[in-house]
Order: C-alpha cells, then sequence, then structure tokens
C-alpha cells in the first residue's frame, strides 16, 4: 500500500511539475501559430533564416513551467537579455554593414532622398496607430515597421514599447519576408508601362578613397546629430569599413558570416520568445499587424512616387521602380525593383541602380528611429 | 523617460520627415564633397581608359590582314551600326594570337546596353536561381 501512495505522489508531483498542468488555451493558440510561421519559413521559404528561429522560440515561449524567464539564470534567459539590453541589433547591422556594398549609393547620392521618401510609410502608421489609441511612443515604435528593418524595429521596441516587441518583430520580419508579394503590385499601380521601361545609365566608378572614407564620415555626423542611434550607425559603418579597407579581410568574413549567422540565431529566437501567450493574443496585435501592412506599403508608395518625380525632372534618365527599393529590406526589395524592371522590359537591368536607394533605406530608417528617440524620449 | 515634445500626431510626422531629409540630403552632400576631394579620383579614371598606340594598331591590322588564318568572313550587322574592317581584323588577330587554329564566320555587335552593370546584376541574378 505504501509503494501504491508513494508512486501516486510521485506521478501527482510529475504532473504538477509538467506543462500539461499549466497549459493554457493561450499556449495552444501560439503553439498553432509557431506552427503555421515554420511552415512559411521552411515550406514557403519566407525569410527562413530569420522566421524559423522565430517560430520556433515562439512555440518554447508557450511551455509553461520551463523557468526561461524565472530569476535563475539560464541560457534562454541570456538571449533574451541580449535583446533586452540591445546587444543583438548593433551586431547584426555590423554584419549587414560588411555585407553591403556602398557603391552604388556613393555613385548616386541623390538616391538618398528615395530612401527618405520610403520613411513616410513609418509616420503614416505613427499617425494611424496615434488615431486608434495608441500612446505616442507605442505608435512610434509601430511606425518602425514601415523601415522593413528587424533589428532597427526591434531596438526602437525596446526603447519605446518593449511591450509591444513580440508582435512589432513579428510583423516587421513577416512583411520583410513578404516583400515580393506586397510591393510589385503597388509598383504597378503608381507607374505607367513607359516609366516601367526607362533605361539607366551605368554608374560611375567609385574609388577605394570613397569608399573607406564615407563609413567614417558618416559615422561621425550622424552620431554626432542623432547620438541615440550611434550604436546602429556605428556598427553598421565599422562593418562597411572592415569589408572596404582591404586589410581587415578576416573581421570582415567574420563578421558578414559566422558573427552574423550567430547573431542572427539569437535574435530571432529571443525575439520569438517574447510570443508568449499572454503578451501576444490581444486586439492590440491584430491592429499592430495591420498598421505594419499599412506603414510597409505607404513607404513603398512613397519611394516609387519620388521616383516618378525624379523620372520627369531628370528627362526620363530614372527608373521610378528603383524608389520601392527605398525600404531597407537588403537586397530583397532591390531584387524586386529588377524583377519588375525585367518583367516591363526585357533586358533592363535595375539591380545596382536599386541597390543605392536600398542602402539608403537602411540609414533612413535608422535615422527615423533616431529622429524619433530624440523627440519621444 | 520624460514626456514627449508634443502628441500630435501630424506634427510628429512632419517634423520627423524634415529631418530625416534633411540629414540625408546632408548625408548626399558629404558624399559628393568626399567625391571632390578624392585624390586618388584622376589616376583611376585615366587608368579606366587605355589606349593603344594608333601606329601599333596599324601594324596588327596589316599583319592580320595579310595572314591566311581569316579564310571567310560573314559579319552580320545592321546598316547603320556596320563593324568596321580594321576592328574584326583586330579580333581575328586576338584569336590567332592566342593559338587557335580556324576561321572567324562570324562576328555581331553586343547589346549596346549591356553594360558591366548589367552583366554584373545577370551573372548574380544567374548565381542565384
Amino acid at each position: 500500500m505504501e509503494f501504491v501512495d508513494a508512486f501516486v505522489v510521485s506521478l501527482q508531483s510529475v504532473w504538477n511539475d509538467s506543462g500539461f498542468s499549466s497549459f493554457t488555451v493561450g499556449n495552444g493558440v501560439m503553439i498553432v501559430v509557431g506552427l503555421l510561421l515554420l511552415y512559411m519559413a521552411f515550406v514557403k521559404e519566407f525569410e527562413p533564416l530569420l522566421l524559423g528561429p522565430i517560430a520556433f522560440g515562439c512555440i518554447l515561449a508557450n511551455f509553461p513551467n520551463t523557468g526561461f524567464f524565472g530569476e535563475e539564470m539560464n541560457v534562454m534567459k541570456a538571449i533574451n537579455l541580449g535583446i533586452q539590453y540591445e546587444i543583438f541589433p548593433p551586431l547584426i547591422f555590423l554584419g549587414i554593414g560588411a555585407m553591403t556594398d556602398f557603391g552604388p549609393l556613393l555613385a548616386r547620392p541623390w538616391t538618398l532622398l528615395l530612401g527618405a521618401a520610403a520613411q513616410i510609410g513609418v509616420f503614416v502608421a505613427l499617425a494611424g496607430a496615434m488615431i486608434v489609441g495608441f500612446d505616442v511612443k507605442e505608435a512610434a515604435a509601430i511606425g518602425i515597421i514601415g523601415g522593413a528593418d528587424g533589428p532597427t524595429s526591434i531596438y526602437l521596441s525596446i526603447k519605446l514599447a518593449p511591450h509591444l516587441l513580440g508582435a512589432i518583430a513579428v510583423a516587421a520580419y513577416t512583411y520583410m519576408s513578404l516583400v515580393p508579394m506586397i510591393q510589385p503590385p503597388i509598383m504597378k499601380l503608381l507607374t505607367t508601362q513607359k516609366e516601367r521601361e526607362v533605361v539607366m545609365t551605368e554608374l560611375r566608378q567609385v574609388t577605394k578613397f570613397e569608399r573607406v572614407v564615407f563609413p567614417i564620415v558618416a559615422t561621425i555626423f550622424i552620431s554626432l546629430l542623432l547620438p541615440p542611434i550611434a550604436a546602429l550607425l556605428g556598427m553598421l559603418m565599422l562593418g562597411n569599413l572592415l569589408r572596404e579597407s582591404g586589410v581587415t579581410d578576416r573581421l570582415s568574413d567574420t563578421a558578414q558570416n559566422s558573427l552574423c549567422n550567430i547573431v542572427t540565431i539569437f535574435l530571432a529566437t529571443g525575439t520569438g520568445m517574447t510570443m508568449n501567450a499572454d503578451d501576444f493574443l490581444k486586439a492590440d496585435t491584430l491592429l499592430i499587424i495591420c498598421l505594419g501592412l499599412i506603414a510597409f506599403m505607404g513607404g513603398t508608395a512613397g519611394g516609387v512616387l519620388l521616383g516618378k518625380v525624379m523620372c520627369r525632372v531628370t528627362g526620363w534618365k530614372i527608373n521610378p521602380l528603383i524608389g520601392s527599393a527605398g525600404v531597407s529590406a537588403v537586397p530583397m526589395a532591390a531584387r524586386v525593383s529588377q524583377l519588375v524592371g525585367m518583367k516591363a522590359k526585357p533586358g533592363n537591368y535595375l539591380l545596382m541602380h536599386a541597390m543605392g536607394p536600398n542602402v539608403a533605406g537602411v540609414i533612413g530608417t535608422a535615422v527615423a528611429a533616431g529622429t524619433m528617440l530624440a523627440m519621444l524620449k | 523617460m520624460g514626456h514627449p515634445v508634443t502628441t500630435n500626431p501630424f506634427i510628429i510626422m512632419m517634423i520627423n520627415m524634415t529631418v530625416v531629409f534633411i540629414v540625408l540630403v546632408a548625408l548626399s552632400f558629404l558624399i559628393q564633397l568626399i567625391h571632390k576631394i578624392d585624390p586618388t579620383k584622376e589616376p583611376e579614371e585615366k587608368e579606366s581608359a587605355p589606349h593603344v598606340e594608333e601606329d601599333e594598331m596599324q601594324r596588327i591590322i596589316k599583319n592580320v590582314k595579310s595572314s591566311k588564318t581569316v579564310t571567310h568572313l560573314d559579319v552580320p550587322g545592321e546598316d547603320d551600326d556596320s563593324i568596321p574592317e580594321e576592328v574584326i581584323a583586330a579580333i581575328v588577330a586576338a584569336i590567332a594570337r592566342c593559338g587557335i587554329n580556324g576561321e572567324v564566320r562570324a562576328v555581331r555587335l553586343a547589346d549596346k546596353n549591356n553594360t558591366a552593370w548589367k552583366s554584373n546584376a545577370r551573372s548574380n541574378l544567374g548565381g542565384r536561381r
């Protein structure tokens, strides 16, 4: 009899400590959401490198009694601290800087205007979010989704609205993965066939001097003007400097491969782990996802519309399709410009031309985030 | 964090857009300034346009014209874009100098819009597929 009692007590203890005893419907829903995101990442191949770990983090976050965010330190808590203390987004920017060729931007500095115009979506969504009832800091964090820049979205959310981090990060990365679906209809709607067929002239040669000096000068200028984003922009420019200097190949290689991959795993998994049922299953999440879409579409439209103006002003020398690359999803947005341009006129290669506004978009989104931080903190 | 400067969405939107444009325009001027003061600019531009001595070219053309490598040459091309005989001779000379035996059957103009950037983009896209 004693054996049976002990057996029952042990079983009860195991059950009480198990996740099943505390499992809620909300946890179940979020695990289904995680599985859906996994399907999108691995079967549909929508940004699998990011959505995969985010989805798995979402599933992990919804197991009760794991103690991930308890008082004792563990690997999941350490990953979460990397996000809370804004360590991962600047490190991702280091990798992006090391991977990105600033040449097209340096060859055509005016493409920075397209990067600026594409930020209009950020501010349209900000205004929209305030109108539907979010406070100004939450609205700013939601609006930055329109920049199509995951690390900047996370960076700003942590500073202004940490409780919305999960929804904002998921919306940002989901829309980034859907760039090839969201952008082309807007680009076609806002341009004529004649505009889409514009062939652009070759970019000028950019010297090594320009490539090396630009990241240094840009860091000094932007960091002095907008100190809140010095970490983001500084790391972006450091990564690019490592790439262009020609004498730090090993560091550049590490920044753009090993380090970037490791930090991507941590950042994406940690972001997914913010998606627990209590924080995520709210009406606000749906609103954020809708506002994010508006921001994204607004950004695309803003870039294309300024591209149209530039097309006219320059006497049909600029294809307005490159304006959509002003949202900073690098290099996907530039590839979308290329694909839409190729459909309009086979043989018209816009990829390198679109990389200018694309890089400008990365800088523009960071500047928009810095401006909002300076205004709203 | 303290209180925001304003909570009017329209004002926030306008101020932020203005600041973003000003910063990026200023950055654009900085890029142009860097280009202007670039001490390495001129030598590179000179290097990018190498020219062959005219006498040397004439000598090659003369050699090729007297060579037996070209047995037959068909030059398809548009009337206004025909390829000068000297250019064809230079191409044939280059091939012959590489030690390739045979005959050049056709020479055609590449697409005028086929720039280095486009070739790069094409190979880039090809690699991603």
